[in-house]
């Protein structure tokens, strides 16, 4: 296989304990170790930074009631 | 990969990483070899329903727009210096509709698509088979690497919903009405142990 995959690095995370519980229940709730679910949000924020900058908005839809509400993105 | 006419296994390539360059080359490959089988299926009379919907992909234009994103992984199979196949994978932000993986994460297969001349539905004498399995076995173990059990899902055009079902043993949950009324497929770990076999 060619691949194109990454290399990876190391680095020492600080967090808070709040923070670090937040993702201590996220890695239980969703099976995967505290890497992945660190990989997983930083995809997400750079998608939403890169979408972002064009011009594009971010929103939540409730399922049922439709309603929409604008994700502040800081 | 097997090759029909030979009727034997060939070598292919996996490309993990497809650039701008061997997406334009696909792109330049495929589209004529398309336009060429869609002038004779017309020619021929064959119902427009049995065309390929997915003809109109732009894998070039995809390539592009997947580039600037991290969570985007998009894969190819080249044998005898041509794409035999092409695929894109979100690797962030999707969960798990099955009740028993509900909410855990998967890869999303975004786009999966053969080479035209591959597809039995437009080449007349298609030349490999099994580029599809390849691609779902690479979103698999994909989805393995990055902790998600080989769990996968994806949106399925109508004429790939069999094959899906029945050949990748994926779960059916209906029609999405949010994704054009497509049927929404997922692999829980247990099926994407079992395709692996």
């Amino acid at each position: 296989m060619q691949t194109g995959t990454p290399s990876r690095k190391t680095m020492t995370l600080n967090l808070t304990e709040a923070e670090m519980q937040a993702l201590d229940e996220l890695s239980a709730t969703k099976d995967i170790s505290k890497t992945a679910v660190l990989r997983q949000a930083l995809r997400l924020y750079q998608m939403v930074e890169v979408r972002t900058a064009r011009g594009e908005k971010l929103f939540f839809e409730h399922d049922t009631t439709k309603q929409k509400a604008e994700l502040m993105v800081l | 990969m097997h090759d029909r006419k030979a009727r034997r296994l060939v070598e292919a390539t996996l490309i993990d990483g497809i650039t701008r360059a061997e997406a334009e080359k696909a792109e330049a490959e495929w589209k004529p070899y398309l336009e060429e089988q869609l002038k004779r299926m017309a020619a021929e009379g064959v119902p427009k329903d049995r065309w390929p919907q997915h003809g109109h992909w732009d894998w070039r234009q995809k390539q592009e727009a997947a580039d600037a994103y991290l969570a985007y992984r998009m894969f190819g199979v080249e044998c005898q210096s041509q794409m035999q196949g092409l695929m894109l994978v979100l690797t962030a932000g999707k969960n798990c509709q099955i009740e028993s993986q509900k909410g855990k994460p998967l890869a999303y297969v975004h786009f999966l698509a053969a080479a035209p001349w591959n597809l039995a539905t437009v080449a007349p004498d298609p030349r490999f088979s099994l580029v599809g399995s390849i691609l779902v076995a690479t979103a698999i173990h994909l989805s393995i690497e990055e902790e998600f059990q080989g769990r996968i899902g994806l949106h399925s055009l109508p004429q790939a919903d069999e094959w899906y079902r029945n050949s990748c043993g994926m779960t059916d949950l209906g029609r999405d009405h949010a994704v054009q009324d497509l049927r929404y497929f997922e692999m829980t770990p247990e099926q994407a142990s079992e395709f692996l076999k």
